[in-house]
This record gives structure tokens, C-alpha cells and sequence, in this order.
């Protein structure tokens, strides 16, 4: 009976893989491949998330490969993914995310809840060939806001707000300072724009201008900003 | 199997279409399943109720050992009619796919997730070489969302919902009781006496320790087997209804 032919789901699959698409296993990741060094930030407020990343990809933070790169997609009607590490293994995931979240939403008639999305992303994450990516995860529900940040090995973690990449440690002085758990929309856009532009301006790994998303119940908004000025 | 050698041909080994577009693998496994003991699914607003008839053949089998409803996650139940061990296989089937489901999202599974699932899967059994299919209709009941859901599963792989029904023998005479006394406010007690009453209509001598009640309430989520003094309690009640 191993032989069935294959219709409908596949149960047979390991929930720590795709049900489309096969994970190739590739080596690790080279130095020279394209990374993005980056800094990205994550903040949750009452009924939104926003995320800001910068725009540089570089070559192991030494020298600039991209100046224009939205390192912020859509991956869900509801929810956006940050690339950070390899640009490879980013998009790749990101792929993945986005076939089985729109499978899960024709077959079922409506679309995963971000805790799913999260832990669907984690298995992936743990069970796949992305070995240098660090995303964050945010989206809105029926229960409200939701970040996260994914590590490498599956790792999930929910926060109020978070910051991955290379230049974390400046961006969250930003945060740290200004952070409180009562910010409009408005005002959580402009301290992740703000947290990314400390990082521009000493982290070589981030840089070329910021792209801010904000992901509401109505959905997914992502607009990129060369000037720091317009955004702060 | 009388028929003429050309009907023989369509009803043998695989399952393949007669020329007027029948397949009769799969109606024999209906059969099957109208010759198996009956199991009811009644929904009410405060949960779902299955039952079932447990026919034992001699008095020294241990009742319990016959098995007709299962618990197929926290707030899933199964009940079923027809081949008993083929409704083994597809109840572990239910409980591996609910657990994947938790694997994959950390969720609960949907009620109407799950019954698809198990029913695209019968269905592979209809269109396969050498298979044979399900011989058992099973009833899937619980909770999505706060919200009691019951679903139907046939030999053919077709899901139907339900607010009430019956699978196996005498299917029709049950059904037409749970019309007669189905209403849309139900709470869970009256649909524990409405499944009762439905398992009565076709057998006289319905005995508290002859059935198998159990229900998955809207409240805690969770399937639950209905002792047998409740059910001797509701018994009472429908006997002394059919004595006025």
C-alpha cells in the first residue's frame, strides 16, 4: 500500500517540512555569499505591527552588493517576515512561508492564526537548509498583534518588541530608551525608523535608507524611505 | 453476484466503474456498513453527543472490550459502524493527523480539517489497485473555535455535516426520530435523551451497559464518556415516556 497515488494532502510528510517543494541540504553558507549584515526591528502596539528594516546588502560587511533591497515581504494577508542573513536561504523561507500559508487559507476558508504562522515558521526553520537567517515575524489576528523572533535552529520567541542583525545592540539602545507599551501606531513607526538610523550610522553591515511596514487587520503596507528625515 | 459474467467483471478485485457509471466496491462497502451495529451524533449548542450500540454475542465477551466510540484528540470524538477494524485504522489515522497538527501549528485541529483529511484519505482506497475499500461510516464530532461541529464519513470519501444522524443498521428508522425530536436549543442533557431515544427506536431492549454514550461539551473542549448510571438515569426517563 506504499503506492497510493498521491491525492489530496500529504499526510506522509514531517511537519518540519514543506508540503510543496523539497528542502535541498547545501552546504553552509559562504562568507561570500550576498548577507544582510542589517538591522531590522519589530515593535507591537495595540492593534498593529510595524516593522523597519535598512536597505544594504553587503559581502560580509565589508563591502555594499545592494544599496536598494526591502528586506520586509508579505507573507501572509496579515503578516510580514524580515530577511536577515543569507539572501538565499531568506527568500527561500520566505517562499515556503507563503505557499503553505495561502494553502492553509484555500483549503480551510480562512487564513492561519500568527501563532500557527509562528510555529509553522519555527519548524521550518529548524527542519530546513537555512542554517544564517534570523527573521522577524509579525502579524495581526482575531487576538491582536504578535512579534516574534526566529532563530536558526526553530527557535520562537514572542516579544512586545525585538531587533535582529548586526546592528541590534545600537538599535535597541534606541528602543530601550523610548519604548512604552502605550504607543500609537504612529509613534512605534517612527522609533523602529529611528532605531534602524542608529544602527545606519555606525553598523557598516546596515545602511542606504530604511523600509517601514505596517501590518493591520486590512493588511500588509510597506513603503521605503531613502531619507531618515521623512520618517523619524 | 448472480448476475450475468459481464456485471462479475465490474464488481471483482479493483474498483473500477461499471458501464453505468457505478462502483460497485464501494457500494458493497455501504452494505457493510448498514449491516454493522448503529452509532448516533446529535449537535447542540453546549457540545456534541455520540452514541452507540454495543451488540455483544454471548454473555461471558466483556462489553467493554467492544469499541465503538474513540477519542481521537482532547476535543475530538469518533464513533462508528461497520467494520470494526477497519474503523481501527481510520481512527488512528484521526489521532496521527491531530497530532500533526500540533506538530505543525501548535493547534487544535479543526473538526472540518480533520474529517476531510480522513476522508481524502478513504478515498484513496476507491481509486487504487488492489485496495479495497473502508467498510465502516464513522461520525466525527467535537469543537472549532467554541463551535460544536458533526461531520459524517462514507466508504466513498464524502464529508457531510450534520446537526443529527445515525450510520449503520436502521439508519432510517433513527433518522426519523432524531427529526421528530431534534431542535436547535438542545443542551447537552436533552441531546444525551435524544440519542438514546434515537438507539431505542430499533432496539426494544436497550440496557444502560448495551450503549456507549459520550460527549465533547462546547465549554471545557474535551471528550468525555457518559457514565452508565447517566445513561441508566436517561433510560428511565424514555421508558417511562413510552409506558404513558
Amino acid at each position: 500500500m506504499n503506492d497510493l497515488p498521491r491525492t489530496g494532502e500529504d499526510h506522509a510528510r514531517s511537519p518540519y517540512e514543506p508540503e510543496l517543494g523539497d528542502f535541498e541540504s547545501t552546504p553552509g553558507d559562504e562568507e561570500t555569499v550576498n548577507k544582510t549584515g542589517t538591522t531590522t526591528v519589530g515593535i507591537a502596539t495595540e492593534d498593529a505591527v510595524v516593522i523597519a528594516t535598512d536597505m544594504r546588502a553587503s559581502l560580509g560587511g565589508r563591502f555594499v552588493s545592494n544599496k536598494d533591497v526591502q528586506k520586509v515581504k508579505q507573507i501572509h494577508p496579515t503578516a510580514a517576515l524580515t530577511l536577515v542573513g543569507s539572501v538565499g536561504g531568506a527568500q527561500s523561507f520566505i517562499r515556503s512561508l507563503r505557499a503553505e500559508s495561502s494553502l492553509y487559507e484555500t483549503r480551510r476558508g480562512k487564513p492561519m492564526d500568527i501563532p500557527a504562522l509562528s510555529t509553522l515558521a519555527g519548524n521550518l526553520a529548524r527542519g530546513g537548509p537555512f542554517r544564517a537567517i534570523r527573521p522577524i515575524l509579525g502579524g495581526v489576528d482575531d487576538e491582536g498583534s504578535h512579534v516574534y523572533s526566529i532563530d536558526p535552529a526553530g527557535g520562537v520567541m514572542a516579544d512586545d518588541y525585538t531587533v535582529t542583525g548586526s546592528g541590534m545592540q545600537l538599535a535597541y539602545g534606541v528602543l530601550e530608551n523610548d519604548y512604552t507599551p502605550d504607543l500609537s501606531t504612529e509613534e512605534a513607526t517612527s522609533l523602529s525608523a529611528r532605531a534602524v538610523e542608529a544602527a545606519v550610522e555606525r553598523d557598516t553591515g546596515s545602511g542606504n535608507g530604511v523600509f517601514l511596514a505596517t501590518v493591520t487587520d486590512d493588511g500588509v503596507d510597506i513603503r521605503g524611505h531613502k531619507d531618515f528625515e521623512e520618517v523619524r | 453476484m448472480q448476475g450475468n459474467s459481464q456485471q462479475q467483471a465490474y464488481d471483482r478485485g479493483i474498483t473500477i466503474f461499471s458501464p453505468d457509471g457505478r462502483l460497485y466496491q464501494v457500494e458493497y462497502a455501504r452494505e457493510a456498513v448498514s449491516r454493522g451495529t448503529a452509532s448516533v451524533g446529535v449537535r447542540t449548542p453546549d457540545g456534541v453527543v455520540l452514541g452507540a450500540v454495543r451488540r455483544v454475542r454471548s454473555p461471558l465477551m466483556e462489553r467493554s472490550s467492544v469499541e465503538k466510540l474513540h477519542k481521537a484528540d482532547d476535543h475530538v470524538g469518533i464513533a462508528s459502524a461497520g467494520h470494526v477494524a477497519d474503523a481501527r485504522q481510520l481512527i488512528d489515522f484521526a489521532r496521527r493527523r491531530a497530532q500533526t497538527e500540533r506538530l505543525r501549528y501548535d493547534e487544535a485541529i479543526p473538526i472540518e480539517t480533520l474529517t476531510k483529511s480522513v476522508t481524502d484519505h478513504i478515498q484513496q482506497y476507491t481509486q487504487t489497485g488492489g485496495a479495497r475499500p473502508f467498510g465502516v461510516a464513522l461520525l466525527v464530532g467535537g469543537i472549532s473555535d467554541g463551535e460544536p461541529r458533526l461531520f459524517e464519513t462514507d466508504p466513498s470519501g464524502t464529508p457531510y455535516e450534520w446537526q443529527a444522524t445515525a450510520v449503520g443498521g436502521d439508519r432510517e428508522a433513527i433518522q426519523s426520530v432524531l427529526e421528530e425530536g431534534y431542535s436547535e436549543d438542545l443542551d447537552l442533557e436533552e441531546g444525551i435523551g435524544l440519542a438514546l431515544r434515537g438507539l431505542a427506536a430499533t432496539n426494544d431492549e436497550l440496557s444502560a451497559d448495551g450503549v456507549e454514550i459520550a460527549t465533547i461539551d462546547a465549554e471545557t473542549e474535551s471528550f468525555e464518556t457518559v457514565s452508565t448510571e447517566t445513561v441508566e438515569e436517561h433510560l428511565a426517563e424514555i421508558g417511562g415516556e413510552s409506558d404513558e
